[in-house]
């Protein structure tokens, strides 16, 4: 029985297998290819800024700055804290953004939960304008280059990011309340009576481990394994090619990996995330709490990082084009991003990127099943696998580069 | 280059789109919209939901949507007496089904409709227009989607607009792209779901062009709906990502006229690319007084001087950019201190990509191109001339600025 999903994001195809009315097995293909790392391959340095981008549109931001690190590793540069402050702003802003998109427009519209669709559009359209008042659009914007970033902002621009920030502060709190587990509100509480009321709190529950590749003023390289910590190497990252699929699963050390923003929220010592955890392990129920938690986090962060910004700082610090390599991760959306460049003669020898969605939807086997077949496998509902198959927030555009 | 030759390559009257065809022509056409609009206010809406409703639900005054639909008018280049006219086309866009549906693509061009812009645009959009289906934004999934594409094509036959996101591959990548449990190639699902439609907006690069998959060496043999569909009217709307004004604009002419708007001979809406970048720059003043960002972060880029150094192919790319702008208007890529990367062009990811100015960009003359071209003939001729005689003047404007530094 082949289930096809094609929910948020392009497609990606799932197969349920059923025995005696349980999925024994679950195998996710993705079924398209675009070729964008052959096209990059012996193409000017510089050229990977325009084109490593659009290999996805919901998180081409995180991906042009995975290239310009990626650069700026293989060239040797640095940039200022200015830089550095702005494009995690409008990095944050991406996630915040695709967060409250996939809380209502996916999870809310599968648990047939009603919400408040214009408020919601209009959280979307700020998070955006934020972006935008930093990278001229979005999607799809080029501010950053190896080296910094082109903007020049001003107080003008300062003001306005900050209006920004509280509009969006006032909306989500108008729209979430409180993040407290014992008194939820509104529609997290609508959320937790919906999953509740149709007994989903328990079901999803994975490999229980997390990784994290990359180290920003939020998170640190860290991988979490029976509870324990551990500094985190891209060294040891592998991929896995799968028969039928464009899409390579991805290890580390030989074991999946849960990444994304329950990941990201596992190691921050959290009492919220924390107690669900201990209630639900990491069930959806906690995936998708951690989720929604992200946003409201990042954008204190946000906040906190517009009183930061010393407008006397560079936005750039030069940086020439030579012979190197870089091999870099950032905190995309849906997890850990990984951007691979050699440079040779000054032009591309080589590109390679790891996406989020391949770490959660790799194709394990029976002995080391993946984080998605952990989740799925025993149960008997397609409706409920399907759910748990979003709570991973899949991006197939990404996967499918 | 002198002076002269610059003002000729920048005024050349081909090179105009031709905003004012006279009394008569709007007369006619007048007549003609006031017609079909009578004609879709006796059809039955797709949706139940009515433009009044979500006005007077949102609090917004009559005058600013009036206000609204005269910005449009004057995006549509049509003369202000149009105004009531589009605005009632905008209340009647419930009358014309719309189906999306993505191929190779990045959804940057759906996720730019979802973060869409303007005075309640974002309403009228999402709600108004009936998306009768629409890959990544609707509810249903898999199979049950299948079927309500199956129900909304059958139903609305040759009626429908058919937007399409994302490039075909036709080569090597045939089959490694398939849609649903069918294994449709998406070549067979574009030239199903077209046959039924009333028109075909190609949106963003890929739709239109080809675009990034069809980047040298175009590994699945990528190519836009043009390439595909030959016998139903195509309207392109290039650019990575497509500005949701120009995706409104072509829908609400379409409602308005019955028919799809003016187009280029590469099949875009004039009124949208008509004009280059270049044409309305904020930083054009700085162009013509020879002042430019020589360097990333130099003072020139403190003062937002122009980028033409940089690597803008802002004369080279028709797209109406400079004036709509992105995110409710809130900044674009210029504004951001970056130079145009001249997205909505064809080849735009060969033959620009990043910081090439075209002086250095090896661009050869093509035979016998002239500058005497107009929009419609715009190819490597025009583009080559203009972007020699651009970088001349960038070079002898430098020399020029610092001949004024040293008799300081």
């Amino acid at each position: 029985m082949i289930e096809i999903l094609e929910k948020i994001e392009g497609e990606a195809e799932v197969e349920y297998s059923f025995v005696s009315g349980e999925i024994k097995d679950v195998v996710v293909r993705f079924p398209h290819y675009r070729g964008i790392e052959e096209i990059l391959q012996g193409r000017a340095a510089l050229d990977a800024l325009v084109i490593a981008p659009r290999v996805c549109g919901i998180c081409g931001h995180a991906h042009l700055q995975a290239a310009a690190m990626a650069l700026e590793r293989a060239f040797g540069c640095k940039i200022s804290k200015k830089a550095k402050i702005i494009r995690e702003i409008t990095r944050f802003a991406e996630i915040i953004q695709n967060h409250i998109k996939w809380f209502y427009l996916v999870i809310f519209a599968q648990l047939h939960i009603p919400y408040d669709f214009r408020k919601v559009h209009q959280a979307i359209v700020l998070a955006n304008r934020l972006i935008a008042l930093f990278a001229g659009q979005s999607p799809h914007s080029s501010y950053a280059i190896a080296g910094g970033v082109t903007c020049d902002i001003t107080h003008v621009e300062l003001l306005q990011a900050k209006a920004i920030v509280q509009e969006i502060e006032e909306i989500l709190f108008d729209l979430l309340g409180e993040f407290d587990e014992k008194q939820l509100s509104k529609d997290l509480a609508k959320l937790f009576e919906a999953l509740k009321s149709k007994n989903l709190l328990q079901i999803g529950k994975s490999l229980d481990r997390f990784i994290t590749l990359s180290e920003d003023s939020v998170v640190k390289n860290v991988k979490i394994l029976h509870g324990k910590r551990r500094k985190t190497s891209l060294r040891f990252v592998q991929e896995r090619a799968f028969e039928g699929s464009y899409a390579k699963g991805v290890l580390y050390r030989g074991k999946f990996y849960e990444t994304g923003p329950l990941a990201r929220m596992m190691q921050m010592d959290l009492p919220f995330i924390k107690r669900l955890h201990r209630r639900y392990k990491d069930s959806i129920t906690t995936r998708i709490f951690a989720r929604i938690y992200e946003a409201k986090l990042l954008l204190q962060i946000i906040a906190e990082h517009l009183d930061q910004i010393d407008l006397n700082e560079p936005s750039y610090i030069p940086c020439k084009v030579v012979d190197g390599m870089g091999y870099v991760s950032i905190e995309a959306a849906r997890g850990s991003l990984i951007h691979k460049v050699a440079i040779k003669n000054s032009k591309i020898a080589n590109y390679s990127i790891i996406t989020p969605t391949q770490w959660n939807l790799s194709n394990g086997t029976k002995e080391n099943p993946s984080l998605l077949q952990k989740a799925i496998i025993g149960l008997r509902d397609r409706e409920k696998a399907n759910l748990v198959f979003r709570s991973f927030d899949i991006c197939s555009v990404c996967t499918t580069h | 280059m002198n002076r002269e030759n610059l003002r000729a390559l920048f005024t050349a009257k081909s090179a105009r789109v031709d905003t004012n065809k006279g009394e008569k022509y709007y007369q006619e056409l007048y007549k003609r919209c006031r017609a079909r609009l009578d004609e879709l206010a006796k059809m039955p809406a797709f949706t139940k939901i009515s433009i009044k409703e979500v006005l007077e639900d949102e609090g917004v005054s009559r005058r600013d949507f009036l206000k609204w639909a005269s910005a449009v008018t004057a995006m549509l280049m049509l003369p202000s007496s149009f105004t009531p006219l589009v605005a009632e086309a905008a209340e009647l866009m419930n009358r014309v089904p719309v189906i999306w549906i993505e191929l190779q693509d990045c959804a940057g061009n759906s996720e730019a409709l979802l973060r869409s812009d303007g005075p309640k645009i974002d309403e009228i959009i999402l709600e108004i227009i009936s998306l009768e289906f629409h890959e990544t934004l609707m509810a249903a999934a898999g199979h049950q989607a299948e079927k309500q594409l199956e129900d909304a094509m059958e139903h609305f036959a040759g009626k429908y607009l058919l937007f399409v996101e994302g490039s075909i591959p036709v080569g090597r990548g045939k089959e490694w792209c398939t849609i649903g449990a069918s294994g449709e190639t998406f070549e067979e699902h574009l030239k199903r779901i077209a046959s039924k439609a009333a028109a075909i907006v190609a949106v963003g690069t890929c739709a239109t062009f080809g675009g990034v998959p069809a980047a040298n060496p175009n590994p699945t043999g990528a190519v836009g709906v043009m390439d595909v569909i030959n016998d139903k009217p195509i309207i392109n709307i290039p650019a990575c990502p497509a500005n949701p004004a120009n995706m409104v604009g072509v829908i609400l002419h379409f409602v308005l006229t019955g028919q799809i708007p003016e187009l280029d001979s590469l099949l875009r809406p004039k009124f949208a690319f008509g004009y280059r970048i270049h044409d309305n720059c904020e930083r054009r003043a700085h162009f013509d007084a020879g002042e430019f960002v020589e360097e990333w972060g130099d003072e020139g880029a403190q003062n937002n001087f122009c980028l033409y150094k940089m690597g803008c192919k802002g004369p080279m790319t028709f797209n109406n950019c400079s004036i709509v702008r992105y995110n409710e208007s809130v900044n674009w890529p210029i504004g951001s201190g970056h130079g145009c990367i001249g997205c909505s062009e064809p080849g735009f990811w060969d033959k620009y990509a990043y910081e090439r100015p075209m002086a250095d960009a090896n661009i050869k003359m093509a035979p016998g191109g002239g500058v005497e071209k107009s929009v419609d003939e715009f190819g490597l001729g025009l583009l080559t001339a203009a972007g020699v005689g651009i970088a001349i003047h960038a070079a002898a404007s430098a020399v020029a600025g610092k001949k004024e530094g040293d008799d300081k």
